[in-house]
């Protein structure tokens, strides 16, 4: 009686999830609600779970408690800890939770909310979570190895030296593309650079307080740097709003650039206590704080979806980005549906501290999927709002005009209405002088938040973006919006400061090959030399995208994205070279089917942004275009020197988006050879795993 | 009800212990047989540092 309720508790939960998804996919004309979204992801994670990860746990990876896992046989009381699943789930998320489910979803939006939602729901239980998955356990039958070293074992020395050049290249494009966002919400906003400039002493009074005043209090220190933050918010509102203080911190692109790049030289040079690890905590709790908000936000608020399932830009003329759904969606949601970079931390901290080998299971694949839920709320603060302010926000002025009123009429005419009066209303709401060309996706994402933070407390109706609310609700939507963006910028900050440390590293590494002391990581002129080397080549990307005419993102958020997925693409490589050996020839289908989709999809991708016809998609494209304008005398003298810089960076984006592609088919070819060999006979299939020992946790361990 | 919401309770206090390093801290005092002090602290906090961002951030 017990198992056939249970079984009538799936079908009901199966057939919610179809039928919810059945009204997003075919539901078209009014406005629908954000729950059916919300339906449709929860219920098909559920089923996903239990069914296909369960399956692939049990089937494919043969998990087994009786196995020791490392972290007892290598108990360290270090990085060697058997510890409770769910802290391990906790500690697992709050690492591979960052900036991309949340810009990605929102830049995608420009389609319309169907592909995005499909995309991040189908992608996450097929292709990400699975890779999550099937790494955190390689990697946990390996004593905790990581995938470079996973990559060399199995696949060979080529595979590996790929691995390690692919991540250092894509870190690069990551902090140039991430500080790219922080810069295009903060530029002319006295209230939002105010706030985030606070952060930075705050963290070093934390750094401070926990060295020598306080030590070992970190959950007390962070109380004490959130109280601050929190205070920095309205301190940056009284700024804002005073004539004489207001231009000390309104500052354009290009100086705000050269800052984050000063700081990320400053931030990998310093001690780690000072500023780093402070802010890490800071950020790591209230980007855990915002996201519960969020998701108590979206049930309390239910807001409608006002973006249509579909927009006109599906033909790929999109304003944000150019490009079809196919494969650029795919390319732009990055992090929410399927990333590489999870596959660096399922390979890291999280091996070392399972405790049974069923643990990989919540861990491994259910990080992913709340990190999925995470992209699929972005999408619902996106959507949430009035189609016509989402584009004003989030248009480049090369591709709208500059000027409000041309701005307003050419997304009038694309047939998403907006006025210049409700975004001058809306700027004033959010204490901005503009909202205008903000591309980037953090200010529509802060938007969307702060109008579903104040639609839950009651103060403003659900109109509020687009009519203007009363001024309770206009004052709180000025503070959320605020606490959005900061909440924003200070875990891309962490992520800028952080990067730059291990890409000096990565870069000291193979530095030292050629001479050794430029290796030691200790050794000053090193350090400065590989820190200074890191820096200038994001800075460099993270320059030329704030003098790009189409904003920047045009560029280097495909480029991301592309990267990202073909990190991914190495990390199922290697998944399924470990399969191969395993014997599980029958299963392979589980690793090559996410595998052969992204192949698909970055290398349409790659191609396009190479070779494409149109000067918006194609960097050789656009870099032909340019050089014809200059020859038929079409830029004043005065602006050549600064077309022909154009048209080096296009080139330069050409060859590192080749670089990505050049590097991915070698690891592809590789591993296909050495699958062909083991599965022809030729090649013993040796797996590397560490030797079965029996288990002697005692059950009050677990 | 009340024991459940005391075991969410104590699940979520030890997730922040565990991002705070507050738990590892405590680890290493016990592995090593030490008593909490600012210099172990600090000793403790420069060896967990060096590791944890010698490995990338996601994104």
């Amino acid at each position: 009686m017990k198992k056939i309720l249970r079984g009538l508790v799936w079908v009901a939960l199966s057939i919610t999830g179809a039928g919810c998804l059945g009204v997003i996919a075919f539901h078209r004309g009014e406005p629908i609600n954000s729950l059916w979204l919300v339906l449709a992801a929860a219920c098909t994670y559920i089923v996903g779970y239990r069914f296909y990860a369960a399956f692939i746990a049990a089937r494919v990876m043969m998990l087994n408690n009786e196995r020791a896992t490392p972290a007892e046989r290598l108990r360290d009381g270090h990085d060697y800890e058997p510890t409770n699943k769910w802290i391990v789930f906790g500690h697992h998320f709050a690492a591979i939770a960052g900036p991309g489910p949340l810009v990605g979803p929102t830049l995608a939006a420009q389609f319309g909310y169907l592909p995005g939602a499909l995309w991040i729901i189908i992608g996450a239980v097929l292709g990400g979570a699975v890779q999550d998955f099937v790494i955190l356990f390689c990697s946990l039958r390996r004593n905790g190895k990581s995938l470079g070293q996973m990559a060399r074992e199995e696949i060979g020395e080529i595979g590996g030296f790929t691995a390690l050049l692919t991540v250092l290249l894509i870190m690069v494009i990551l902090l140039a593309v991430v500080a790219l966002v922080v810069v295009n919400a903060l530029k002319n906003s006295p209230w939002g650079t105010f706030t985030i400039a606070a952060t930075m002493p705050i963290a070093l009074f934390m750094g401070l307080y926990l060295r020598y005043w306080r030590p070992g209090k970190v959950l007390e220190c962070s109380a004490i740097g959130f109280v601050l933050v929190v205070a920095s918010v309205f301190g940056g509102q009284a700024i804002s709003q005073s004539a004489s203080m207001a231009p000390w911190f309104a500052y354009s692109g290009v100086a705000i650039a050269i800052a984050i790049i000063v700081y990320g030289f400053l931030a990998s040079a310093l001690p780690v206590w000072l500023l780093l690890a402070p802010r890490d905590y800071l950020s790591t709790f209230v980007k855990l704080g915002v996201i519960l908000l969020l998701a108590i936000g979206i049930v309390f608020a239910r807001p409608q979806l006002e973006l249509p399932p579909l927009t006109r830009f599906i033909d790929g003329t999109g304003p944000i980005f150019a490009g079809k759904i196919f494969p650029f969606c795919f390319i732009t949601i990055a992090c929410g549906a399927i990333s590489g970079f999870h596959a660096l931390i399922s390979s890291g901290t999280t091996p070392k501290l399972i405790t049974r080998e069923w643990h990989v299971l919540p861990v491994g694949y259910g990080s992913m999927l709340l990190e999925s839920f995470v992209a699929i709320m972005a999408l619902v603060a996106a959507c949430a709002m009035r189609p016509g302010i989402y584009f004003a926000v989030n248009s480049p002025a090369g591709v709208v005009g500059a000027a409000p009123a041309a701005a307003v009429n050419t997304i009038t005419s694309w047939g998403f209405p907006v006025t210049v009066e409700q975004m001058a209303s809306l700027a004033r709401g959010v204490g901005e002088q503009t909202l205008f060309n903000r591309t980037g996706g953090a200010p529509s994402l802060a938007l969307g938040m702060a109008h579903i933070f104040t639609a839950s407390t009651g103060t403003a109706s659900s109109g509020a973006l687009s009519t203007g609310a009363n001024r309770a609700g206009e004052a709180l939507l000025g503070f959320w919006y605020h606490f959005a963006i900061m909440f924003e910028a200070l875990f891309i900050l962490t992520i800028i400061d952080a990067g730059t440390r291990v890409g000096r590293f990565m870069l000291q590494d193979l530095a030292g090959h050629i001479w050794e002391p430029l290796g030691r990581t200790s050794w000053m002129p090193g350090v400065i030399g590989g820190s200074a080397a890191i820096v200038g080549a994001w800075g460099y990307f993270l320059y030329q995208g704030v003098n790009d005419p189409l904003g920047g993102i045009n560029s280097l958020w495909p480029l991301f994205g592309i990267a990202n997925q073909l990190l991914a693409a190495i990390a199922l490589c290697v998944a399924t070279t470990i399969l191969v050996k395993m014997h599980r020839g029958r299963f392979l289908w589980i690793t090559c089917l996410p595998l052969v989709w992204l192949v698909l999809v970055t290398f349409t991708g790659g191609w396009q942004k190479l070779f494409s016809d149109s000067p918006a998609i194609g960097f050789l494209a656009q870099a032909n275009h340019l050089e014809a304008t200059i020859a038929a005398g079409q830029i004043s003298a005065a602006r050549i020197a600064e077309t022909q810089t154009l048209i080096f960076n296009a080139r330069l984006d050409a060859a590192v988006c080749g670089l990505f592609l050049l590097l991915v088919a070698t690891i592809l070819a590789d591993s296909i050879r050495v699958w062909a060999a083991i599965l022809r006979g030729s090649r013993q299939a040796e797996v590397e795993e560490a030797p079965f020992v029996l288990s002697r946790l005692r059950p009050e361990e677990i | 009800m009340k024991r459940l919401l005391l075991k969410v309770f104590k699940t979520v206090r030890a997730i922040l212990r565990e991002l705070a390093d507050e738990n590892a801290y405590r680890r290493h005092l016990e592995a090593h047989g030490r008593e909490h002090s600012a210099a172990e602290w600090r000793r403790f906090c420069d060896e967990r540092m060096r590791a944890k961002y010698a490995r990338a951030k996601c994104c």
